[in-house]
């Protein structure tokens, strides 16, 4: 069954707690390919973290995907992996969670910012 | 070169910088906000959801209904297509496919219930909000990436 030619567009993963999946699956941007390769990684407390790095690198690799939903308290523990990740396509977007408010302190891009502007220059 | 027009340099070199600046705020608000929205929108969709599972029992929406590796392959109903901007720059938006399920657009909403009750139909609108504004926080990351190369450059420019 070809149902995945010539579609235009690309797709949203998501990397997240049960509700967050649950959601923006109801949403509407789950695929499974004909690869049987789901664009959505539930994770719960038995997950490793070393299955959400992999999952997390392969989205990565896919060149259907453009942008990644992230809980940011999962992108926490593969902090390494996003912050290595330069390249404008996929976005990664870190998004709260129901249990862990949205921290503007810990996203990549806002630390990346912050680091532009160090007093000792404004002095100068 | 002369000094003047070495001096000169810098000091459009430093306009610009203060510019890019005063740019990187302004982003760094918007995208502080959308993240917020995209939060408030989710927290929405989450207690329907929760209101849902309360009047149809715990197991009628968790990971145990949503399809594996094993399912049969489906498309996504939206996905992200590329829009350039009135102002030239490549945004992305959100297009949405009818349901269609000979061609493999299937109904997302039926894997959890065949008669959804009104609180999942309205999580549903919610959290199609909330890929919305993904995909305004997308437009607003990408700019605010692209606004600090720009910094990045023009501070190592002025500091050879």
């Amino acid at each position: 069954m070809a149902l995945h030619s010539a579609i235009k567009g690309k797709l949203i993963s998501v990397i997240g707690d049960e509700d967050t999946c649950v959601g923006f699956l109801l949403g509407g941007v789950g695929e499974i390919n004909k690869n049987r390769h789901p664009n959505f990684m539930v994770v719960d407390k038995n997950t490793a973290v070393s299955e959400i790095e992999d999952c997390f690198k392969r989205f990565l690799k896919r060149d259907d995907i453009d942008i990644i939903l992230i809980n940011q308290t999962y992108a926490e523990l593969i902090r390494h992996v996003i912050d290595a990740h330069t390249s404008p396509v996929p976005a990664v977007l870190e998004i709260p969670s129901k249990d862990h408010p949205y921290d503007a302190s810990k996203d990549s891009i806002l630390r990346r910012a912050r680091g532009m502007f160090n007093p000792e220059d404004l002095v100068r | 070169m002369t000094a003047d027009n070495c001096k000169s340099d810098k000091n459009a070199t430093g306009q610009l910088l203060d510019s890019l600046y005063l740019d990187m705020f302004h982003l760094i608000e918007e995208h502080t906000q959308c993240r917020l929205d995209i939060e408030r929108t989710n927290a929405s969709g989450a207690i329907l959801l929760a209101r849902t599972k309360f009047q149809q029992g715990g197991q009628s929406l968790s990971s145990a209904q949503i399809p594996t590796e094993n399912s049969a392959e489906f498309n996504a109903l939206c996905r992200v297509v590329d829009k350039t901007d009135d102002d030239k720059t490549d945004k992305v938006s959100i297009e949405r496919h009818s349901v269609d399920k000979e061609n493999g657009y299937v109904e997302p909403l039926h894997w959890f219930s065949v008669l959804p009750p009104m609180s999942l139909r309205t999580a549903v609108e919610r959290f199609k909000k909330s890929i919305e504004l993904v995909a305004e926080s997308t437009n607003l990351q990408r700019e605010l990436a692209k606004v600090l190369n720009g910094i990045d450059r023009l501070r190592r420019s002025l500091a050879l």
